[in-house]
């Protein structure tokens, strides 16, 4: 089998490849996945997701269980998107306010936010990093020309800290107690001010039923930090990465999930490991198996009983109730967990190759193979499994989708490697905490239809690469 | 004697997704009450097709074009519905003994369930009278009744074969079919066999179209000999013609001849025809075995030859005999 | 002949399983041990809470005195291969024990009473959906086989395609999202509703339960099924004794439902079978999915629980009705082709 004859099966294969609609179809949607993979933190929306996936902090700034942006499209009621705007506009400005009633030189940093929706976000986080004293008032100018005086920072003695501001939690009383002094003009009913959101006060219509049914209020809104000049150019204060973040009611490309992690970038992030762990099963069990038959078949006789005798045990053990207790005792973590299908999946292809084996074995070539005085390693290697070479490749695709599917049922069960980023491990939180039960859609149907893509691909590549490949074996 | 079995301008094509393979073009022949028509030819060259469409029977994607005709003593049976052919047709008019006899019958099937099959579906007799024809027949072959209980991977090759030959006969077709019987198996059974089918025909004055590719057989077994050559028929006439003294016209048949090694002359070298045969696609213009002939003309390049009698009852489709 | 490879089938599955057996109880030694010692101690301190009229030296020596009783009752004193073999030996003659915390629905402890109590329950649901597979199955392979590349086998083949990667449970998932939380036509799970209804009614519910775990199964599995099925069919088509059959004019129904179905038959049976038992190993999840109290819920639940003994006799009923699934169908197959039921001279 030299370099050009292995050359030109593959041109031959190709042609009758190019020829399968839908093995092109899988093998685009292949090409694309991996391109993805390559290229992940373009296709990331949260880049350092790899990582971060367990950490809350990183997560925060997200709404919890927020559905797709795009299902705005088919709601009557538009919810206000996640954004985010890194650049402030710097001006300087000269006011009074409650603190300094006398008057003093600001420097401020505002954000505009073009508010068009119907249901408002969820919160405004305002951040940024700061050295050294630093005292900053933070409000919100409505379109109707109210300010609402939010909160502030008042810190000392800092040393590049991160700072952290979330209306819906810090700036609660401000904001009601901005309600409550408009009440009689506005006639509000103030009965019950639980249960409501400090974000949803902030966006709508000063009217008498705001605490209960709201009006948007849409318009552009500015939120602004302000710091008095004195403080901001001080010497060893510095104020840096001052950021705003609309933590919308609807978030990402596929919402997030009650930890508030973004699933676009989970799902992203699970591909490689779809990809990963379906390969290198396929391909090393499926070696596995093909070579075990060849040998099985090839030596024949007590070895060959032997060696189905092997094979009758691995096959009759249930695999996913041996796993799961296995999992009690090992720590899972993937590389354990492929070595596991590895073990249990070489089974797959020995059969149907031992008897396609067991054919060739009768051919004339190899009696005449035998007679020059060619080694058993030779016979094996050099005749006979380059013939089942091909069959293999059209078994290992076929492979891959059940590999993925075992994965993410272990990860669905819990015993995955909680160290990576899976689609069952998602499905995995899914269940755990109810989506089901609480319709979050957006958490359960992604993953799992990732996974079938990923079957359905490689079926599509398997099937055509076994309609090309095998017939030629069969009508010998 | 009178004539059983007319084609005419036979054409059977199979519609492949790779192009129309052109199996059987324009084949014409005749056969004779009580005669044994011999079919040779290389292999491929549509032999069986030829004993598989007298069946009308062709395997899927083929079909018999129209135009065609096969006319079965007096009657046409191009024409005639499934259930008509199937009924008064198959097996009952013609009967056909197939080529490998290891794998024509059904493996999970008793021999005498077959065989009772066979019969009941085209006679209207009880159990016990078709047990009776049944083991008549086995007889005739050779074969003790017992077998009727055997399935038939117990059996060997050479008694499958006659099981098949009883099975064919026991309608009493009026043509019979056989295709390369006994190709499969050892010399000695196959003398058996040729001796046996030579009994029977004469016990039932039977008509056989014997398909083979082996020239001696041939000679030893038929009267008239057709050559077949990618899809045509390159020549038709009586053994004597053929083999006689003036020697085949054709010079494909010619080249076969030589091939045959005889047992007693020496020879240095073995003589071959040259080549390979043409893909029915897309044949050769003109003359199909131009490319390999060598008598070829100009002619034969361009124009096919028809099938032209050059003297009574010998066909031959070649320019070189046409004066 | 056939008598024989009967026995000798027979024999062959008894000692795989003994095999198996005791290959899951070496497996399982360390869970299995870890637990039964933490029981013994928990048993022991029970015990010792009721003594009364005794001093502390005196509870002490009675404690340490018991210990060593339930140790050597329980062998974990003795070489480990000899605790193995005790322990495969019990499960291969079905004797389980108690269990350590799950109860029957009767309230019963005896392992085996548990494991036959969720056993029906399972096969109930596999082999309802597996009778729906096949029998869909077989009717749609048979007609793709008639008609090969035709215009119904290529669009069902594409469809077997796209969902080859779907996994059940996902599927399950969906169809409880749509059926049951947006269209409210099915109850979420559970064999039964509760309380459960009387007489006629009580089987109405059962079938309204089972219709969306039976419904996920069949509309994943048939197409698999069909896919094979047309595969054998269409092999046995292309022999060359069909042709014959059809030369000897056979009309087509016997051709193709006597000759063809036959000798299909025994890979047909074999692919069925093996389905259904292979549908047993996936349900640990898709038991769960749909709160169904059978064998795979029950293993799940005995490793939530940690009660080893209902987990491995669960594992080891599994496993037995494998292996007896495997020796049966061999049987099967031997039955109905007769090149092995006859043997001979092939």
């Amino acid at each position: 089998m030299s370099l050009k004859d292995t050359a030109y099966r593959f041109k031959e294969f190709w042609n009758d490849f190019k020829r399968e609609r839908s093995g092109l179809v899988g093998l685009g949607i292949l090409g694309f996945c991996v391109l993805v993979v390559l290229f992940e933190p373009a296709f990331l929306p949260f880049k350092d997701v790899n990582g971060n996936w367990r950490s809350i902090s990183y997560w925060e700034d997200n709404p919890r269980a927020a559905p797709p942006v795009w299902t705005n499209l088919f709601a009557k009621q538009k919810s206000a998107t996640t954004v985010q705007y890194d650049e402030a506009t710097v001006s300087e400005e000269f006011v009074t306010t409650e603190r300094y009633p006398g008057g003093v030189k600001m420097k401020v940093y505002s954000f505009g936010y073009d508010y068009r929706y119907d249901l408002s976000p969820v919160d405004l986080i305002v951040r940024m990093t700061a050295s050294g004293n630093l005292s900053a008032d933070i409000d919100v100018v409505r379109p109707d020309g109210q300010t609402i005086y939010l909160g502030s920072f008042i810190e000392s003695g800092m040393k590049d800290s991160p700072l952290r501001f979330a209306t819906d939690t810090a700036g609660r009383n401000n904001v009601l107690s901005f309600i409550r002094e408009r009440a009689g003009e506005f006639g509000i009913n103030m009965s019950n001010t639980t249960g409501v959101r400090p974000t949803q006060l902030i966006f709508s219509q000063l009217e008498p039923t705001m605490l209960r049914s709201r009006t948007p209020l849409k318009g552009e809104y500015t939120v602004r930090v302000k710091v008095p000049a004195e403080i901001a150019s001080a010497p060893g204060n510095e104020i840096a990465d001052v950021m705003l973040v609309v933590s919308g009611r609807v978030s990402g490309l596929l919402g997030t999930d009650t930890a508030k992690r973004d699933l676009m970038s989970g799902i992203v992030a699970g591909l490689k490991w779809a990809l990963l762990i379906g390969l290198i099963t396929s391909v090393v069990s499926v070696l596995i198996g093909v070579m075990y038959g060849i040998i099985s078949a090839y030596l024949g006789g007590f070895s060959d009983t032997a060696m189905s005798f092997v094979w009758e045990i691995f096959v009759s053990i249930p695999v996913l109730p041996v796993l799961i207790v296995m999992s009690a005792i090992f720590k899972p973590s993937i590389w354990i967990i492929i070595a596991s299908l590895i073990v249990f999946s070489w089974v797959g292809p020995v059969k149907t190759v031992r008897s396609m084996a067991l054919q060739i074995k009768e051919e004339t070539y190899i009696e005449a193979a035998k007679a020059l005085g060619a080694g058993k390693a030779r016979i094996i290697f050099k005749h006979m499994a380059p013939l089942l070479l091909p069959y293999s490749f059209a078994n290992m695709a076929l492979a891959v989708p059940g590999t993925i599917v075992f994965e993410a049922s272990l990860s669905l069960l819990g015993l995955g490697d909680p160290s990576i980023i899976t689609w069952g491990q998602i499905l995995h939180d899914a269940q755990s905490s109810g989506a089901t039960l609480n319709g979050l859609w957006w958490w359960i149907v992604p993953p799992g239809l990732f996974i079938a893509i990923m079957g359905m691909t490689f079926a599509f590549l398997g099937f055509a690469m076994d309609k090309i490949l095998h017939p030629k074996l069969r009508t010998r | 004697m009178d004539t059983i079995l007319e084609v005419k301008n036979l054409r059977l094509y199979y519609h492949t997704s790779k192009g129309v393979v052109k199996a059987l073009d324009n084949v014409s022949f005749n056969l004779k009450k009580g005669e044994t028509l011999g079919l040779v030819g290389e292999s491929g060259c549509g032999k069986t097709t030829t004993g598989v469409a007298l069946l009308r029977m062709p395997s899927p994607p083929g079909r018999i074009e129209e135009g065609s005709q096969i006319v079965v003593d007096g009657r046409d049976i191009m024409p005639l519905s499934d259930k008509q052919i199937r009924k008064d047709v198959r097996w009952e008019e013609v009967a056909m003994v197939f080529q490998g006899a290891m794998n024509c019958l059904t493996p999970v099937y008793t021999i005498g369930k077959q065989m009772m099959e066979t019969l009941q579906e085209h006679r209207d007799m009880d159990k016990v009278q078709a047990a009776e024809l049944i083991k008549e027949y086995l007889n005739l072959v050779g074969m003790p009744p017992e077998v009727m209980n055997r399935y038939p991977h117990e059996l060997s090759g050479g008694m499958k074969q006659r099981i098949v030959i009883a099975t064919a006969l026991f309608l009493k077709p009026k043509i019979v079919i056989l295709d390369e019987p006994t190709t499969a198996l050892d010399v000695i059974v196959q003398a058996q066999i040729i001796n046996l089918l030579k009994k029977l025909k004469k016990t039932f004055d039977l008509s056989f179209i014997f398909i083979t590719h082996d020239l001696a057989l041939e000679a030893e077994v038929c009267d008239r000999i057709c050559v077949m050559y990618a899809g045509k028929i390159a020549e038709l006439g009586t053994n004597a013609q053929i083999y006689g003294k003036q020697g085949p016209m054709h010079p494909y048949t010619e080249k076969l001849l030589q091939a045959t090694p005889l047992l007693k002359k020496k020879v240095d070298t073995l003589s071959f025809i040259p080549g390979a045969p043409p893909d029915l696609i897309d044949p050769p213009k003109g003359c199909r075995f131009n490319p390999r002939c060598h008598k070829v003309m100009d002619k034969c390049r361009e124009e096919e030859p028809p099938l032209l009698e050059i003297e009574p009852g010998h066909m031959v489709a070649c320019w070189r005999c046409v004066k | 002949m056939y008598k024989w490879y009967a026995l000798k089938r027979i024999l062959r599955g008894m000692f795989m399983f003994a095999l198996l057996m005791f290959v899951f109880s070496l497996l399982f030694n360390q869970v299995n041990e870890r637990t039964q010692r933490t029981q013994i101690f928990e048993q022991v301190k029970q015990e010792s809470a009721r003594l009364t009229n005794m001093r502390a030296d005196q509870i002490e020596a009675w404690r340490n005195q018991r210990l060593d009783q339930l140790i050597k009752q329980y062998r974990l004193d003795r070489p480990m291969l000899e605790r193995v073999m005790y322990r495969a030996i019990n499960t291969v003659t079905f004797n389980f024990g108690q269990s350590t915390v799950i109860k029957s629905s009767k309230g019963e402890q005896q392992v085996l009473a548990i494991l036959m109590e969720a056993l029906p329950r399972t096969m109930l649901l596999f082999t309802t959906a597996i009778v729906f597979q096949l029998g869909i199955g077989i009717f749609l392979g048979m007609k793709k086989a008639q008609k090969p590349g035709g215009s119904l086998d290529r669009s069902t083949s594409f469809v077997t395609m796209i969902i080859y990667g779907m996994p059940t449970w996902w599927l399950g998932m969906m169809l409880i999202l749509f059926f049951v939380y947006m269209l409210k036509l099915f109850p979420s799970g559970g064999l039964n509703s509760v309380p459960s209804p009387q007489g006629f009614m009580f089987i109405l519910d059962r079938i309204w339960h089972m219709a969306l775990p039976v419904m996920t199964l069949v509309i994943l599995g048939f197409w698999g099924l069909s896919f094979v099925i047309r595969n054998i069919v269409l092999g046995v088509l292309q022999e060359d004794y069909i042709m014959s059959a059809r030369a000897r004019g056979i009309p087509e129904n016997s051709v193709l439902f006597g000759h063809t179905m036959r000798t299909a038959a025994p890979p047909l049976v074999t692919i069925s079978l093996l389905s259904l038992l292979a549908s047993f190993s996936g349900a640990i999840i898709f038991e769960g999915i749909f709160s169904w109290p059978g064998l795979g819920n029950l293993y799940w639940v005995a490793v939530q629980q940690n009660d080893i003994p209902v987990l491995m006799g669960d594992l080891a009923l599994t496993t037995g009705i494998y292996q007896a699934g495997l020796v049966i169908l061999d049987l099967i197959y031997g039955f109905l082709d007769p090149r092995i039921k006859v043997g001979g001279k092939a």
